[in-house]
């Protein structure tokens, strides 16, 4: 009220000031990035707290509020220039970003809407603002307001309100009094925000906060284009996947609503509001589509402040937003189908959710997490919304522990349609893999878990286990099976974390290898390509060398440090590292450094009924104990040696028994580029208080050419089309959301998603 | 069975040596090598007949790897191909083959004029077995030192069934020279220009030769042609 009022008197300065810094603002921003992606906000709490936030700042900047923020800010200024001058700034600065803020998100917005930026008014991006936002406007100023005049500084010179608005909202909350404080005024402006926007013409509440409204009306005014169609435009990209509604003004509403749901506890306005959004509960709200903006320093501290520097005021990045992003289909689509052909599209979740067991022995790593967000079953609470939300085709989990999978997982997995495979890891630990499908989309061909731990192989001494599922993508109508797709090759797994055993993660991922290629024969043996989906938490750094032997299909090993393959830690001042040297493992394996089984069974082609073997199979039978007995009946003419077979001596003249290369032969292509777009930072997909990390993958058969069998007709593309993946975050947005697990997402991995496309033949 | 077709005849050896005796030289002598040779393999039928050992990995065939070399110091002309010609072992099994392989001298260390013939059981290393005389031969020259590796190579190959020919191969050769060393790997018809095309194209992939490497396919009429034009024979009794 009081800041009403203030601003009211001090209106044409600080409408000056507004515009100005808006301006200014504007120009320094970056292009917008993201254009008709849907956005995504996990649907926990502290985003949504950041989402409502952001909204407010995006209000701020162009509506009378902000106004009355600056109009406190102003008069201020001059009179306690000598004395206050540190809080000035801090204030300053607070204000100054959320300028930056606002006019980013409104960029934002506009580019959704595919209109030119240059062109843009400030007061279009009123559009989409939703009452929401006023309320939560009205809330933050007045919260800043209280700071301000009670010499309140808030702990952090420069903040970063769209990022960490999140927590300086919650600290600011935490002040009761504060909260009591401003609650009256709220209500009124509430309630003359609600006018604004859903009935201007009633009088009443117009008397007693005639100024106010008269102000935010001003900008309301002057709008050039319909809110209709703003709003619209915004719903339409978040939902664009996910929620094909075609009530767009339902959708904004929608969006707008849902984050009040779940602010309950917050503050008595939003709870009023949310209830007057009862109508529609949804996951998608326009919060400020990709915001592209500069974001400072978080108004918290991490409880180990040695491993969260201090953010510096440099650096832009990015949004805290989880992106859908479609690939382009004009940049793919490099071979136009002769003719239409039915295809499937799926989608694939990666997950390591976190195992409460593992979550509680190595509570050093979430000492920065409210208590409340490592609880069990708060997480798997969000955790089930995160998986109903996106419904992933195919989810392969990681760190399940099985009590949690018996008794929760499981069961409303089942309920949901899938039919899940759970493997325990082997010793004490708890926890394991699962892999669900959807029983409607797939049918099971096989199933193989893995354990990778071998007593009989010095390397393998560690509990870690893998599942390979065979699937064949189906078309079912009523009962009958209408079409089908080439077989699918589901794998999943979770690596040793161990940073400096990366010889184990390498040993352990040729045995995933070595089954994967088994499956691939199998289908071969049928005549049938098999496509490949490999996903899971490898513990491996992109672009170190299990990385590289993953995407390149071979790895020179010799002499390699230990650490290198995974990456996660950089020993390269260690002089004394563990290096590793062919053979890695031993042939009593069984398995090949072409990463095969050395086993005839796996090896003879069933088609045509032949032994066929590699040449590097047959050499690895070369030294084995049955071929080094010198036959009964070799008779001692020339040509013949009385020598014994010597592997050390054979190795010499051409080194084949094992190669200082191990390979594979499947084509595997990474869906995350592990760079986000535009400002190029590096996503990451897990972080604790020991750092951040792309360590979860999801690797597919990416589709190389079209195969066509033309004297059948029979025409099936192998490999998959990638259509589409849920972006990831840079480790700065997710440290400003105070680290992971957090209110949003419930554990210290991001889930990974990708949308495939493949080829069906009719069944 | 007839020696005076000489399957090891150096015309495929570069250096055209010329000592190689008469076939008829050799008639006399063969008819006792040939009873040696029956009664040697009616035993190995009866009493042992090759069979993949329990847990070993099959072949698809069963193979012999046969040994020759031309005696030094011995007349040529008493000479006959099958007296020179040594059967080592028969296999069925990878580790059966590594069991004869390893215990056999490499090719780069063979000294003298020798080769090693690996043919599937039952196809003789001659040009006019039943199997090979429709057939022919891809010949690569290899300069000294590569013969240990690629003969590996092509009969890995070989033994794996990957030359994709069905039936076509018969065996393979390895011929060391004074200058240099032959790999050769022999098929049943050689009119079958897919299979023989399929067969140079898996070479060149498995055994990963210079670029510049010459292949040559000969037809074993043409190889017995030019050895009878060489010796300036007319065919007496092959009536071929």
């Amino acid at each position: 009220m009081i800041g009403s009022l203030l601003y009211y008197a001090l209106y044409p300065l600080s409408r000056y000031v507004a515009g100005r810094h808006s301006e200014a603002s504007r120009k320094a921003l970056p292009p917008a990035q993201v254009n008709g992606k849907a956005v995504w906000d996990g649907g926990a709490v502290t985003t949504r707290r950041v989402t409502q936030f952001q909204k407010a700042l995006l209000d701020q900047g162009l509506s009378p509020s902000s106004g009355t923020e600056r109009g406190m800010k102003e008069p201020r200024g001059p009179e306690k220039e000598d004395d206050t001058r540190t809080k000035e700034q801090l204030v300053a600065v607070l204000h100054e970003e959320t300028e930056n803020g606002a006019a980013s998100a409104m960029s934002e917005v506009k580019s959704t809407e595919a209109e030119t930026r240059s062109g843009l008014q400030q007061d279009q991006v009123e559009a989409p603002e939703q009452n929401v936002g006023e309320i939560t406007i009205h809330h933050e100023v007045l919260q800043v307001m209280q700071n301000t005049e009670d010499g309140i500084i808030v702990p952090t010179g420069d903040i970063s309100p769209e990022k960490n608005s999140g927590a300086q909202f919650e600290c600011l909350q935490k002040e009761d009094s504060t909260e009591e404080t401003t609650s009256p005024v709220q209500d009124k402006i509430k309630m003359l925000t609600l006018e604004e926007s859903v009935t201007p013409a009633e009088q009443s509440r117009q008397e007693t906060t005639g100024p106010v409204r008269q102000q935010i009306q001003t900008p309301s005014a002057d709008e050039s284009t319909t809110p209709a169609k703003s709003a619209a435009g915004v719903t339409e990209c978040w939902d664009e996947y996910w929620a094909p509604t075609a009530d767009e003004a339902h959708g904004g509403e929608s969006g707008s609503e849902l984050p009040f749901s779940c602010l309950l506890s917050n503050t008595q306005s939003h709870l009023k509001l949310s209830r007057q959004h009862d109508t529609q509960t949804s996951w998608h709200f326009p919060a400020g589509p990709g915001l592209a903006e500069e974001v400072h320093c978080p108004l918290w501290q991490f409880p180990v402040p040695s491993y969260y520097p201090p953010i510096e005021l440099t650096g832009p990045f990015e949004v805290m937003w989880r992106v859908w992003e479609e690939l382009d289909e004009s940049a793919t689509a490099a071979v136009p189908l002769p003719f239409t052909k039915a295809s499937m599209d799926f989608t694939v979740m990666s997950y390591n959710i976190l195992a409460q067991d593992l979550l509680e022995v190595n509570q050093e790593l979430y000492a920065h997490c409210p208590l409340e967000v490592l609880d069990w079953n708060y997480r798997c609470s969000l955790l089930l919304e995160e998986i109903q939300k996106w419904e992933p085709d195919i989810l392969c989990l990681q760190e399940v522990q099985e009590d949690h999978y018996n008794e929760q997982l499981h069961p409303v997995l089942s309920d949901m349609g899938y039919t899940c495979v759970f493997k325990r890891r082997t010793g004490t630990k708890t926890d394991g893999c699962a892999t669900c499908y959807r029983s409607g989309c797939f049918a099971e061909v096989s199933v193989t878990t893995l354990e990778f731990f071998r007593p009989d192989v010095e390397l393998l001494d560690r509990h870690n286990v893998g599942i390979v599922l065979l699937l064949r993508p189906v078309v079912i109508k009523g009962s009958e099976v209408k079409a089908k797709g080439l077989p699918l090759c589901v794998a999943n797994t979770h690596l040793l974390f161990n940073p400096r055993r990366g010889d184990v993660k390498l040993a352990q991922f040729a045995i995933m290898l070595a089954e994967i290629d088994r499956v691939v024969k199998s289908c071969k043996a049928e005549g049938e390509d098999c496509n490949l989906i490999l996903c899971g938490d490898f513990n491996a750094v992109a672009q170190m060398s299990l990385y590289q032997l993953i995407t390149t299909g071979e790895l020179y090993i010799q002499g390699l440090p230990a650490w290198m393959i995974s990456g996660r830690e950089d020993q390269s001042h260690n002089s004394h590292c563990h290096r590793l040297y062919a053979p890695l493992w031993p042939s009593s394996l069984g398995i090949t450094d072409s990463c095969q089984y050395t086993t005839a069974k796996m090896l003879k082609s069933q088609k045509s009924g032949k032994y066929q073997y590699s040449h590097d199979f047959i050499q690895q039978l070369r030294f084995c104990p049955a071929a080094c007995v010198r036959p009964l009946d070799l008779e001692p003419i020339p040509g013949v040696t009385d020598d014994t077979p010597d592997a050390s001596r054979e190795s010499q003249p051409y080194d084949e028994g094992f190669n200082h290369t191990i390979r594979h032969r499947l084509d595997l292509e990474s869906v995350y580029k592990h760079i986000l777009p535009g400002f190029g930072n590096p996503e990451i997909t897990t972080l604790h208080s020991e750092g951040g990390a792309t360590v979860d993958y999801i690797f597919y058969t990416p589709r190389r050419n079209l195969t066509c069998n033309q004297s059948t007709g029979d025409f099936v593309s192998a490999g998959l089309k990638l259509i589409g993946s849920l972006s990831l975050l840079s480790e700065n947005v997710l440290r400003s959301m105070r680290g992971l697990p957090n209110h949003m997402f419930p554990s210290d991995h991001l889930s990974l998603l990708a949308k495939f496309q493949l080829d069906l033949n009719a069944a | 069975m007839n020696n005076k077709f000489d399957a090891l005849k150096d015309d495929d050896s570069g250096d055209h040596d010329q000592d190689q005796g008469s076939p008829k030289d050799g008639e006399k002598e063969k008819t006792e090598d040939e009873d040696q040779n029956i009664k040697k393999k009616s035993l190995s039928d009866v009493l042992q007949m090759v069979l993949p050992g329990a847990g070993e990995h099959p072949l698809q065939y069963n193979y012999t790897f046969w040994y020759s070399r031309r005696t030094p110091g011995r007349p040529a002309s008493t000479q006959s191909y099958e007296q020179n010609i040594k059967q080592i072992g028969i296999f069925a099994s990878v580790e059966q083959f590594w069991r004869f392989y390893s215990h056999m001298i490499r090719p780069g260390d063979l000294t003298g004029h020798s080769d090693f013939h690996l043919f599937k059981e039952g196809i003789k290393p001659m040009w006019e077995d039943d199997a090979n005389k429709m057939g022919g031969k891809w010949i690569i020259r290899l300069r000294k030192g590569l013969a240990s590796r690629c003969w590996e190579n092509l009969i890995l190959a070989m033994l794996g069934e990957q030359f994709m020919v069905g039936e076509e191969i018969c065996g393979a050769v390895v011929s060391v020279r004074f200058q240099e060393d032959i790999i050769s790997i022999w098929n049943k018809t050689a009119g079958d220009q897919a299979t023989t095309a399929r067969i140079r194209d898996t070479l060149r992939r498995v055994l990963n030769l210079p670029p510049n490497t010459i292949m040559e396919y000969k037809t074993h009429n043409d190889s017995i042609k030019a050895w009878e034009d060489f010796h300036g024979l007319v065919n007496p009794s092959g009536g071929l």
